[in-house]
C-alpha cells in the first residue's frame, strides 16, 4: 500500500514497494500521458516531475515516490496552456507525439530553473529524450520561443 | 493451468492472403447517397455529414506522425467547399468497406488525392441539387462555398447542416459518373497548399492522445512472453511454471508455438512471473548465426556467377564496350525500427468476436492474418486503430496481434500484452544488412555507358507469404531504388534473395536506403574519375528527369557548391527519385561535412534538401516531414548499427542501439520545397535515402577516403584514410 499525491491529488494505490511510479501512473492511475519507452532511463518518454524536478519515473520504486509531489503532463497546466504547451503547437512540433510529454516535462523541469537557456544548455538538458521522428530542431525553436514568452 | 496451442495456427501466414501490393487503392463508391431527413449524410466510406454541419473524414490512413489526417481533411475540404472549422477526423475500426487499409511506402496522398477529390466534389454536386430541389430552381444557379449552398439569383442559402437535416439528397454517382467529374485546377485551390495547423498536435501536448498502449477494458490481466533466444527457429521443449504460479497476480500460462506466455493481473505481476519459468529451449539451427557468417554467406552468393536473378534490365545490350571499368562493393549492416512506442496490443474476445486495440499500417493484412489464425470469419475480427507511436514499417506487421489475441482466447478475459524495449528490438524485422557489387563502364570521356548491379539481401516479403512477392520470386521493395534514372545506355540489376535466420522487414524509405547509397557513391567515384565535377556529371546523365536535376541544381546553389572550405570540411551531394520509379519524389541533399583524420569521427555541420514532390497539400507537413526524414536518414547513415551474434541481434535497448539524439543535430538542416503543379507523391521517406550517400560523399571530399559501408562510423572512416595513406 502507497498513497502519493499526482497533480495535485491523493492516491492510494495497493501495489509491492518495487512497482516502478511509471507502471503506477499509467496502468493504476490511467494517466496515460507518461509514456513508457525503455525501461532503463535511456529515452525520457516516462519524464514527470517529483518535487518539481524531472525524472525518469520507470526508475523511481513506488515506495520512493510516496509522499513526495509528482506532477504529469496532465498535471502541467490545468487547461494545457502553459507557455511550452502552446509553444508546442505554434512550432508543430509533434510528429507521432509519443515522446513528446516526456519532452515537454524534460523542458519545463529546464525553463524553471533558467528561464532564458542559450542553445548549448537546451542541447545538453534535452540530449537524454529521444524522438525517433526526430523533431529535435523543432523542440529546440519551442522551447526558445516558450522562453521569450512568445506563444 | 497450461494450454497447448496449435503450431498450424501460426503457419497459415499464407491464407493472409488476397492482399496483394499490386492491388491499387481505390476508394469504394460507398452507398450511394439517399439520406432521409434528420439522418447523417454518408456520400461514399470516408465521408460522414451531420446535421449539425459538421463533416468527419474517416482518414484510412495510420496516423504515425505524418498529419495525415489533417491533409486527407484539406483535400476534401477543398473540392467540398467547407469551411475549415466544421473539419473533423476520425480514424475507423477496420472494415472491408474501406478496401485496402495500407500505410506505407509515402504513398497515402498519392493514393488518395484523385479519389478523395472526386469523392468530395460528388458530395458537394449532391449537397447543391438536394438544395435546388428544396427551392425548386435548377441546380445551375446555385453555388458551394463556406459549407453551404447559396442560390445566386435570390441570395437565399442553405447550410450542409441544413441540407442534411431538412432536404432529401438523392443524387449519387457511378464509378463512371465520378471520373467524369471536373477537379479544381491548382490555381483555384483554397485549402489545398495553405499552412493549416495540423490536427491531431494540441492532444499530443497535453497528454490526451491515446495510443494503443493506452487503452484498458474491464477486468483486462497483463500478459507477458518468454520469447526465444534465437530470432527465427527456437522453441521451448520443456516448461516449469511452479515458481511464476507463486508471483502474487499470477493468472496463468499460456503455451504459443515458439513462446510461453504468463497472464498476470499487474504488469509488473506479469513480468515477476514471466521471469520465474524455467524454460528448456531448442535453439534451433540458427544458433551460430553471426554478422561475419551473414556477410561471408552474403559476399560468396554477390560473386557466385550462377546467384540472382534479373530484376532490372534496360538499354542496349552490346552497348559499345567501356575503355575501362570501375567495381566497389558497399555494405549495410542492420537497423532496427526502435518506434518510441513499443509494440502492444489489447485483445477481448467474446462470443467469437475479437476486438483488438492497437495501432497498424496494415489492417487487411491483419484481419486476413487474425481470421485464419484463429479460425474465425474475418467480420469476426476488428482492429480498433489508435494514434501511432511510431511506424516506420514496423507497424506493417501484425505479430503482436495474433500473440495477444491468442493469449486473450485462452486467458478467458482481455489481456493487454506490451513488450518490453528488449523485446520489442529482439523480436524487430530489422532493414537487411546488404552487400552490393556495382561494375560499371566508360567511354573515352569518363561517360558511364554500362551499369551492372548485384544486391545481396533479405527479401521481407518472403516472409509474407508469395502474394508479397514478384513473378521471379523476388521482393521489389529490397530491390527499388537500384533501377535509377540515369541515362545508361545497357543496365543490368540483379537481385540475391538471402535467408539468414534474422528476419528482416520494411524500414522507412526501405530499400532506396541501400540501394541508392550504392548508386549515389557510384556516381561520385566515377565523376571523380573522369576529372568532372559530381554535379555537373549526374546532370549530364539527366536528360529524362528534369526535375531531378532542377532540385539537384537548387541544394548545389544553396550549399554554395564549388567555393572553398577549410581543411578536414568537405561537401557531398546526393540525388535519389524515391521511393518507386512509378510515383517518384525528387529529392536532392547536399551535406557539409567535418572529418577528425585522427579518429575518423564525423560532424555533420549542414543539411541543405530540395524536395520536388508536386502539389503540396500541407506545406508544413512536407517540411516537418522532409526534417525528420532527414535526421531519420543521419541517423542510420552514422549511429545505428545492428549486429548479429548466436542467431540474434546483439544490442538490446537504447543503450547500446544508439539513435540520433538532440545533441546530434547538424547547426543548418534546411529544406526547399518546390512550387508545383504536377500529380502529389509522398515525403516520409525519401530525403533518409539521401544521407547515407551524401555524407559519404562529403567524407570523400573532406579526407580522399572512401567509405562504402553504412554506418559511416569514426572506425571505418579511419581505416578509409589510412588504406589511402
Amino acid at each position: 500500500m502507497a498513497t502519493l499525491t499526482v497533480n495535485g491529488k491523493p492516491y492510494t494505490v495497493n501495489v509491492p514497494g518495487d512497482t516502478p511510479l511509471l507502471w503506477v501512473i499509467r496502468e493504476h492511475l490511467q494517466l496515460t500521458g507518461t509514456k513508457f519507452g525503455c525501461g532503463v532511463a535511456q529515452c525520457g518518454a516516462c519524464t514527470v516531475h517529483l518535487d518539481g524536478s524531472p525524472v525518469r519515473s520507470c526508475q523511481i520504486p513506488i515506495s520512493v515516490a510516496a509522499g513526495k509531489k509528482i506532477t504529469t503532463i496532465e498535471g502541467l497546466h490545468p487547461q494545457g496552456q502553459h507557455p511550452l504547451q502552446v509553444a508546442w503547437i505554434a512550432e508543430q512540433v509533434p510528429q507521432c507525439g509519443y515522446c513528446q510529454s516526456g519532452q515537454i516535462m524534460q523542458a519545463a523541469g529546464l525553463l524553471a530553473k533558467n528561464p532564458n537557456p542559450s542553445d548549448e544548455e537546451i542541447v545538453t538538458h534535452m540530449s537524454g529524450n529521444i524522438c525517433r521522428c526526430a523533431t529535435y530542431l523543432r523542440i529546440k525553436r519551442a522551447i526558445k520561443r516558450a522562453a521569450k514568452g512568445g506563444a | 493451468m497450461t494450454t497447448q496451442l496449435d503450431r498450424r495456427d501460426f503457419l497459415k501466414s499464407g491464407a493472409a492472403a488476397g492482399v496483394g501490393l499490386a492491388v491499387y487503392f481505390t476508394i469504394p463508391a460507398g452507398r450511394g447517397g439517399v439520406v432521409e431527413a434528420a439522418a447523417k449524410y454518408e456520400p461514399n466510406a470516408f465521408i460522414t455529414i451531420m446535421p449539425d454541419g459538421l463533416v468527419t473524414v474517416h482518414v484510412l490512413k495510420a496516423e504515425m506522425g505524418q498529419g495525415v489526417g489533417t491533409a486527407l481533411a484539406q483535400v476534401v475540404a477543398e473540392e467540398l467547399e467547407t469551411d475549415w472549422k466544421d473539419m473533423r477526423i476520425d480514424y475507423p475500426v477496420a472494415d472491408p468497406k474501406y478496401g485496402l487499409m495500407l500505410t506505407g511506402g509515402s504513398w497515402s496522398i498519392n493514393w488518395t488525392f484523385d479519389s478523395l477529390s472526386r469523392g468530395a466534389a460528388a458530395a458537394r454536386m449532391a449537397l447543391i441539387d438536394a438544395a435546388a430541389t428544396s427551392w425548386k430552381v435548377p441546380a445551375s444557379e446555385c453555388a458551394a462555398a463556406r459549407s453551404a449552398v447559396r442560390h445566386l439569383p435570390t441570395g437565399r442559402v442553405l447550410t450542409y447542416g441544413e441540407i442534411v437535416a431538412k432536404a432529401p439528397i438523392t443524387r449519387t454517382f457511378s464509378e463512371d459518373d465520378l471520373k467524369k467529374i471536373t477537379l479544381k485546377k491548382p490555381a483555384e485551390y483554397k485549402v489545398i497548399g495553405q499552412w493549416i495547423q495540423r490536427l491531431d498536435i494540441p492532444e499530443k501536448t497535453n497528454g490526451r492522445a491515446k495510443f494503443g498502449i493506452d487503452t484498458f477494458l474491464p477486468g483486462m490481466a497483463y500478459a507477458k512472453i518468454a520469447y526465444p533466444p534465437t530470432r527465427e527457429g527456437g522453441k521451448p521443449t520443456a516448461v516449469d511454471d511452479s515458481a511464476s504460479k507463486k508471483v502474487p497476480g499470477y493468472l496463468k500460462t499460456v503455451r504459443l508455438p515458439d513462446m510461453v506466455a504468463v497472464v498476470a493481473t499487474s504488469y509488473s505481476a506479469a513480468v515477476k512471473a514471466r521471469d520465474a519459468l524455467k524454460i528448456t529451449w531448442d535453439l534451433g539451427p540458427n544458433a551460430n548465426v553471426s554478422s561475419e557468417t551473414i556477410f561471408a554467406d552474403y559476399a560468396r552468393k554477390a560473386t557466385d556467377p550462377g546467384a540472382g536473378i534479373e530484376w532490372h534490365k534496360s538499354g542496349t545490350p552490346g552497348a559499345p564496350a567501356p575503355v575501362r571499368t570501375h567495381q566497389a562493393t558497399f555494405m549495410t549492416d542492420y537497423v532496427a525500427h526502435m518506434q518510441m512506442e513499443p509494440m502492444n496490443c489489447l485483445a477481448s474476445v467474446k462470443d467469437g468476436v475479437y476486438d483488438l486495440y492497437t495501432g497498424s499500417q496494415f489492417q487487411t493484412m491483419a484481419v486476413g492474418l487474425l481470421a485464419a489464425t484463429l479460425k474465425v470469419p474475418p467480420a469476426n475480427v476488428r482492429i480498433h486503430q489508435h494514434y501511432l507511436g511510431g511506424g516506420f514499417g514496423r507497424r506493417l506487421e501484425p505479430d503482436i496481434m495474433v500473440e495477444a489475441a491468442l493469449i486473450a482466447r485462452e486467458a478467458g478475459r482481455p489481456v493487454k500484452l506490451i513488450r518490453s524495449r528488449e523485446e520489442d528490438l529482439q523480436r524487430d524485422v530489422y532493414r537487411s544488412a546488404t552487400y552490393q557489387v556495382v561494375k560499371a563502364g566508360v567511354d573515352s570521356a569518363g561517360k558511364v555507358i554500362s551499369w551492372d548491379a548485384t544486391i545481396v539481401s533479405g527479401h521481407p516479403g518472403g516472409r509474407w507469404g508469395p502474394d508479397f512477392l514478384n513473378k521471379q520470386g523476388l521482393d521489389d521493395f529490397a530491390l527499388n531504388g537500384a533501377d535509377h534514372v540515369y541515362d545508361i545506355p545497357s543496365q543490368v540489376v540483379r537481385g540475391v534473395r538471402a535467408e539468414t535466420g534474422i528476419s528482416v522487414g520494411y524500414v522507412r524509405a526501405v530499400a532506396p536506403n541501400y540501394t541508392f547509397f550504392a548508386v549515389e557513391i557510384m556516381m561520385d567515384e566515377l565523376a571523380n574519375l573522369a576529372k568532372v565535377d559530381p554535379v555537373k556529371y549526374r546532370l549530364d546523365l539527366l536528360g529524362g528527369a528534369p526535375r531531378l536535376a532542377n532540385v539537384l541544381r537548387i541544394v548545389a546553389d544553396r550549399s554554395g557548391w564549388g567555393t572553398p572550405l577549410p581543411a578536414n570540411v568537405g561537401r557531398g551531394i546526393a540525388c535519389v527519385s524515391a521511393q518507386e520509379k512509378k510515383t517518384p519524389t525528387w529529392t536532392a541533399t547536399a551535406i557539409q561535412a567535418r572529418v577528425d583524420p585522427a579518429t575518423g569521427k564525423v560532424k555533420v555541420e549542414k543539411i541543405i534538401c530540395a524536395v520536388d514532390c508536386g502539389i503540396v497539400v500541407n506545406p508544413d507537413g512536407v517540411r516537418s516531414q522532409v526534417e525528420g526524414s532527414l535526421l531519420f536518414g543521419l541517423s542510420s547513415a552514422l549511429i545505428e548499427k545492428g549486429t548479429v551474434a548466436k542467431g540474434t541481434l546483439e544490442q538490446k535497448n537504447f543503450d547500446t542501439y544508439q539513435v540520433i539524439r538532440m545533441s546530434d543535430v547538424p547547426e543548418v538542416v534546411e529544406v526547399h520545397v518546390v512550387q508545383s503543379t504536377e500529380y502529389p507523391t509522398g515525403v516520409g521517406e525519401p530525403g533518409a535515402t539521401t544521407i547515407a550517400p551524401a555524407l559519404s560523399n562529403a567524407i570523400f571530399a573532406a579526407t580522399g577516403a572512401r567509405v562504402r559501408q553504412v554506418p559511416l562510423q569514426a572506425d571505418r572512416v579511419l581505416r578509409a584514410i589510412q588504406q589511402k595513406a
